[in-house]
């Protein structure tokens, strides 16, 4: 290794830093470490005259390292990478030390942020040392698509593509396409058919030139990465010829609660008490009926139903409290005289239209009554023979503190949206996460939301979360426009800082195999050695983290590295 | 007369720090070999075997003796003395062994402090009656005269933490046929590595070795101790829930504990890119724990006995952790 000629410099950020930081005390303090050559100070780094005094000085100086200490890496990191590279040494021989969020900005004694600060700037100079130049990478896009699930998010993607002149393999598990819109009668809050708005739809999708649409078809198998993947599908249980495209979307939606394990409710006992998604049906054949064919003179509609209850699903589904509204619409205008109960828990109307739609219901003779999610569920039972209604619901009604009867002859369970009980397949087939509500995760919750940490797998529509139509097409839009920008390109940028197996230190145990979230990592029989495969590869670190044989390496976050680092910040005593 | 026989013989010591003494016992297991050692160089210093007095050593020239093989730990002044004497008067000084190498057994030592193993030793153990409270002092007047004995440290050291070291050779004990290779390498002068490797011992660690079944299918729901389980003598011991050190332990050995149907102790320490067994071991062990919620890992976790003293057995001093913070 050549030797190390490091340049410090330590940024003011106007008042930002210097004001709890002795910037010059940093600055004079770690001019005296090996292998540092200078040691400046300036007000704003991140300005022009900041990095061009790096790179002046990279150049006179010959320097072979940079540290800049100043705000968080995740701002300005590929800031003075960049200026590095323009001074023509590589991006990744700089390190930056993080005095503003960690130091500056938490702290309220300026002796003690000093020092900090000192710890900060000598730890990231010890490992800056054990830098070692990394080469950038990127791979080709293959401009196909493929988009999992054929409901309203997957379809919306897939003719944003399409319609962009790229081809879409869109395929689907069921006979048609539509997905769980496909069973509502009425839209909220506007009441418009869903019909009318889907049938169109899969017209445009099924004769769409650029979209092959695969019914009854399954997803066997995905290999390759971000760019280059192949599939194997399965049509009716017979395999159907490979296919290949540069990206994917998972738009495999959720399903409705099975409520039946809720004994309160007695769901499946009595035939009519019936899920909000069996009422779609109803109200789609037009007719609202009791199973005995007689119109129903009291309805209760119970909301929150396996939501919002730890002992079901911890979360809210979102949409249920507008849909329970719009059935009032519904009800009232086909049984004027009907009773109708809207049995809640809380009333959600977060949405735009959503809290006008929710007063513009109440004028609609209704009672609504509310119950204590926490405390104690309402309980149906069957009303005696004198009583003139089938059942009765039991509950505490938490806004008169009263304990009630309510005479009902059908009752519509809100239920939940809850995750495809084969969604840990799909997940492991494509290379997702789920967190613990078994909802895909997002590569950033706010700035990155149809993303994942899997390069080139996107995920839309309710399988990263219960929402209504406009979120699901508004995702399914956004994750199309991501697709189309790296197909625009033609090539991704990969990761750099990816894991390497040394073959000669590998003793075959395995244990990095199962713990890589990216299917990175598989056993070469013929070597007998772990094999990662760098364009799979995030950098994560896991597989190194876990290698009892020190034989996994992570570039940029060597043993080396990292020791460094630690004995740095560890080598100052006060 | 054979040319052999007219080149000076080499000069070899085997000196003892605190060890059990069966390092020296894998010098002599060496067993007809022996004489072929013995052939090529002169024991001039090795207390096991032949009686050699301090003074002895202290008048030899500087690095007259060619190989030196020091085991055991340093743990005393008497041990710290040896080493810096030894040191001084070899050309070779080889850390034989586990404990001269990382610390080994008496290495875990350094998960106590000198007064709580004295406390220990002298007062509470079962079968102690101390009354009076007498604990072992370096100098004791008494009328008839004064009797010294070496200083006992605080911590337990490895070699390499006292004085310079030239090669390791690993194991508890090494095996005596690395033995000899390094041997038989010193006396040929050919094929030793650069200062500071580890000889006889392999690069990589003891499953390239190992015969049993190894797949990525490593989730334990409990660990075991080998005599609660039924091993099935053919699968990964780590993949039936018995902690085995071999994916964290230099080959070398011949893997004859896993051989044996016993699982690998981790005598022969890391391999050259982990500088920490123990932190390795239970990072990988972490990663098999098949549990979801925070209780039930709690749980897994509790079945592992003693696991400072399982994973750090032989390499406490010289890991990274080095010792418990007292």
């Amino acid at each position: 290794m050549e030797e190390p000629r490091i340049g410090v410099y330590v940024c003011w950020c106007g008042t930002n830093i210097s004001k709890m930081v002795d910037v010059e005390a940093v600055t004079k303090e770690v001019s005296t470490l090996p292998y540092v050559v200078l040691s400046k100070n300036y007000k704003y780094m991140c300005s022009d005259p900041g990095q061009d005094l790096i790179i002046k000085d990279i150049k006179l100086h010959n320097l072979n390292r940079v540290v800049v200490a100043a705000c968080s890496p995740r701002i300005h990191e590929l800031t003075f990478r960049n200026a590095c590279e323009k001074a023509g040494i590589n991006p990744y021989l700089f390190e930056m030390a993080n005095i503003r969020e960690q130091d500056s900005w938490v702290h309220t004694d300026r002796n003690e942020a000093t020092k900090k600060a000192i710890d900060l700037v000598i730890a990231a100079i010890r490992r800056v040392r054990f830098h070692e130049p990394l080469q950038k990478r990127s791979v080709n896009v293959d401009p196909a698509t493929l988009i999992i699930g054929g409901g309203i998010s997957g379809m919306t993607a897939a003719l944003e593509i399409a319609n962009a002149g790229k081809q879409v393999y869109l395929v689907e598990r069921a006979d048609h396409l539509g997905g769980q819109v496909a069973r509502f009668d009425l839209t909220f809050p506007h009441l418009s058919s869903a019909r009318q708005m889907l049938l169109p739809m899969i017209r445009k999708v099924e004769n769409h030139p650029m979209i092959r649409v695969y019914l009854k078809t399954e997803l066997q198998e995905v290999k390759g990465y971000i760019g280059n993947f192949r599939a194997r599908l399965q049509f009716m249980g017979t395999d159907q010829p490979e296919i290949t495209f540069g990206n994917i979307i998972a738009a495999v939606g959720l399903k409705p609660f099975d409520p039946s394990v809720i004994e309160e409710y007695s769901y499946g006992k009595f035939p009519d008490v019936i899920t909000s998604l069996e009422f779609e049906d109803k109200l789609r054949a037009g007719r609202i009926l009791t199973k005995y064919g007689k119109e129903p003179r009291n309805l209760a509609i119970i909301h929150c139903v396996g939501s919002r209850n730890k002992k079901y699903h911890e979360y809210c589904s979102r949409v249920c409290c507008m849909v329970a509204l719009k059935f009032v619409h519904e009800i009232r205008a086909a049984l004027p005289d009907a009773n109708i109960f809207e049995i809640y828990a809380d009333m959600r109307a977060y949405g735009k239209g959503h809290e006008e739609f929710y007063a513009m219901t109440t004028h609609k003779q209704i009672i609504f009554l509310m119950y204590d999610q926490q405390k104690r569920l309402p309980v149906i039972r069957e009303a005696h023979r004198d009583d003139d209604c089938n059942m009765l619901i039991e509950m505490s009604e938490l806004l008169s503190g009263i304990d009630i009867e309510v005479p009902v002859d059908m009752v519509i369970l809100m239920v939940n949206m809850e995750a495809h009980d084969n969604v840990r397949d799909v997940v492991r087939t494509i290379g997702v996460s789920l967190c613990g509500n078994q909802f895909f995760i997002e590569k950033h919750p706010k700035l990155d939301p149809v993303a994942t940490t899997t390069g080139g797998v996107y995920i839309v529509g309710t399988c990263q979360g219960p929402k209504d139509i406009p979120d699901s097409v508004s995702q399914a839009k956004a994750a199309a426009a991501r697709i189309l920008g790296t197909i625009a390109q033609g090539s991704v940028p990969v990761e750099v800082t990816t894991a390497m197996v040394n073959e000669s230190l590998c003793c075959g145990c395995q244990t990095c195999i199962s713990v890589c979230p990216y299917t990175a990592v598989s056993f070469d029989e013929i070597k007998k050695v772990s094999v990662v495969n760098e364009v799979l590869c995030k950098g994560c670190g896991t597989c190194g983290g876990c290698c009892p044989a020190g034989a996994i390496t992570c570039k940029h976050f060597t043993d080396r590295q990292i020791l460094s680092e630690i004995e740095g910040i560890m080598s100052m005593s006060y | 007369m054979s040319q052999e026989t007219i080149k000076p013989k080499l000069k070899l010591a085997v000196y003892w720090g605190a060890a059990c003494g069966g390092c020296c016992v894998s010098v002599l297991d060496t067993h007809e070999k022996l004489l072929d050692i013995v052939a090529a160089a002169d024991p001039v210093f090795w207390p096991i075997a032949m009686d050699v007095k301090y003074k002895d050593v202290e008048n030899m020239p500087d690095k007259s003796i060619d190989l030196t093989l020091f085991n055991g730990a340093v743990r005393n002044s008497e041990n710290k003395h040896m080493a810096e004497l030894l040191r001084q008067k070899s050309k070779i000084l080889v850390a034989y062994g586990s404990c001269a190498y990382m610390g080994g057994i008496p290495g875990l030592a350094n998960f106590f402090s000198k007064d709580e193993i004295f406390k220990r030793a002298y007062e509470e153990t079962e079968s102690t009656v101390n009354a009076e409270h007498v604990i072992p002092l370096p100098l004791v007047t008494v009328k008839e005269g004064s009797l010294e004995i070496p200083v006992m440290f605080n911590d337990v050291f490895p070699l390499n933490q006292i004085v310079d070291v030239d090669y390791y050779i690993p194991g508890c004990p090494p095996q005596s046929e690395r033995l000899i290779e390094v041997f038989t390498a010193v006396v040929t002068g050919t094929g030793l590595p650069p200062a500071g490797s580890v000889v006889g011992a392999n690069d990589k660690t003891n499953c390239d070795e190992c015969k049993r079944k190894k797949s990525d299918n490593k989730k334990v729901k409990r660990f075991y101790r080998p005599w609660e389980i039924q091993d099935d003598k053919e699968t990964c011991f780590i993949e039936q829930g018995v902690i085995c050190m071999g994916p964290a332990t230099r080959g070398g050995c011949g893997v004859r504990c896993v051989d044996g149907n016993s699982p690998c102790r981790g005598c022969y320490g890391p391999p050259s890119g982990a500088s920490d067994p123990g932190a390795k071991m239970m990072a990988a062990i972490g990663t098999m724990i098949d549990a979801n919620n925070p209780g039930e890992i709690d749980e897994i976790i509790e079945t592992i006995v003693d696991p400072a003293g399982l994973f750090y057995r032989f390499s406490l001093p010289g890991s990274i952790l080095g010792r418990k913070v007292l």
